[in-house]
This record gives C-alpha cells, structure tokens and sequence, in this order.
C-alpha cells in the first residue's frame, strides 16, 4: 500500500483496498495502523475520502535502516530474480 | 585492549527456483548475480574452509569511492549450509558472521541468510544514501502539491 501511494499519490479506500485479496477490515485494520505510525493521512474531499503518503516519517525510518538491510536486500533480490528469470525461459 | 560495541542481527528469507544444490553451487559462482563476489571491480576468491576472500566495489552512493571487503569460509557443508566472516568498513574492520542456509521446498530452495555481529552505530546506518535520495525527492513531490 504504502508503494502504491508513493507511485500513485493519494488514493481512495476503495481503490487502495482493491489489489489485495483480504477482507476490508483487514485492510481497515492495516490503514489504521500505517496511521497510527504517522506514515498516512487521510483528508476528505466532499464525500470521498483520499488516503495520502506521509514521506517525511518515512525518512525517520530510513536512517534506522543498516547499510547491510539494504545491501543484502538488493543482492538477494538479484539471486532470486535470477532463478525465477532462468524458469521463465526454460 | 578490547572493544566492546552493541551489535545487531539481520535476516532474510528468499525462496529460490531452484534445487538445493543447484542454489549451493550458484552461490559460491562468481559469475552468477545476486552475491557478494559477483561483479567486484577485483576479487580473490578461495571457497573452502579456512579459505580467504576479498572483493572490491565500486559506491555509486555517498560520493562514489571504492570499498574492501574481507572474509574467511568457517563452514561449506554442501548442500545445506555456506558460513563466513565479513569484513568492511561498516563493521569497523571487526568480523561479523554471515550463516547461508539451503533447505528444499517441494522442488525450490528456501535459503536463510544471517548476518550477526555488526556494530550497531551511525557507520553502518544509512545516511546520505540513495533511499534517502528517493524519500527527498517524494518529500518535494507532495510538498509541491500542496
């Protein structure tokens, strides 16, 4: 969610909700959560309601990220993309 | 003298389209992607106990330069289990230990990877660095529509 309101911008309930195949309380639950963090705000607009990125906290937890997160992250990714890539063909 | 620090533990999960052994061997291959010894500017690899290695690679974050790395193979019990010290300016010059771990999962791997021992202080945080970058570039975005 919080990779589709950084590519997208502010998105409502129902369009965030859509891609995930779980219960809307679920999705609820999490959105109230990610709020709670200070990482989403949502703001009405007339009758909708928009759910918006909150990058500035998202900075904050950047900086607790170690040097090694990501780079073990990125050259997992590489492996992994690698197999699934080398199927593919196959 | 000794150097007492705090230390942090790291782990990941990936399941790999692959065998065991396929994933064992893929990992110790230089030439294959994804590990450490893959695409280093120089390296001196020796994967067997004992054995050293150094590789070096070129930051293209915090202003470029170049970075060393230094380790030693304490375990290569092919095909469940790859364990090495690691050495780089983020762990001081101390040795840290990265455990690999290979288990089948129906005809996948899953494979553990855990990087103990790394000092858990500001040199190994990532300031400055490229996600910090991106994160700048959104905090601009959205404070420009508002």
């Amino acid at each position: 969610m919080i990779g589709k309101l950084a590519a997208c911008g502010p998105a409502r309930f129902t369009d965030l909700a859509k891609p995930f195949d779980v219960a809307l309380n679920a999705v609820t639950k999490h959105l109230k959560l990610l709020e709670r963090a200070g990482l989403i705000s949502r703001e009405r607009q007339g009758r909708e309601v928009f759910i918006s990125l909150r990058p500035e906290r998202l900075r904050l937890v950047a900086d607790w990220v170690h040097e090694y997160e990501r780079y073990w992250s990125e050259e997992l990714d590489r492996f992994q993309g690698y197999f699934a890539a080398r199927k593919k063909k196959s | 003298m000794t150097l007492t620090t705090k230390t942090i533990e790291l782990e990941f999960e990936r399941v790999i389209a692959a065998a065991v052994d396929e994933v064992f061997d893929a990992w110790l291959d230089p030439a294959i992607p994804g590990k450490p010894w893959h695409g280093a500017a120089k390296l001196i690899f020796a994967p067997e106990v004992d054995g050293l290695f150094y590789f070096r690679t070129h930051r293209k974050e915090g202003g470029g330069g170049e970075i060393s790395h230094y380790g030693r193979f304490t375990a290569i019990d092919r095909p469940g289990r790859i364990q090495h010290t690691f050495v780089s300016p983020f762990t001081w010059g101390l040795e840290s230990l990265v455990t690999v771990t290979f288990k089948g999962k129906g005809g996948d791997t899953l494979m553990n990877l855990h990087h103990g021992g790394l000092p858990d202080d500001e040199k190994g945080r990532r300031h400055e660095l490229g996600w910090n970058y991106l994160l700048d570039v959104l905090v601009k975005h959205y404070a420009g529509q508002r």
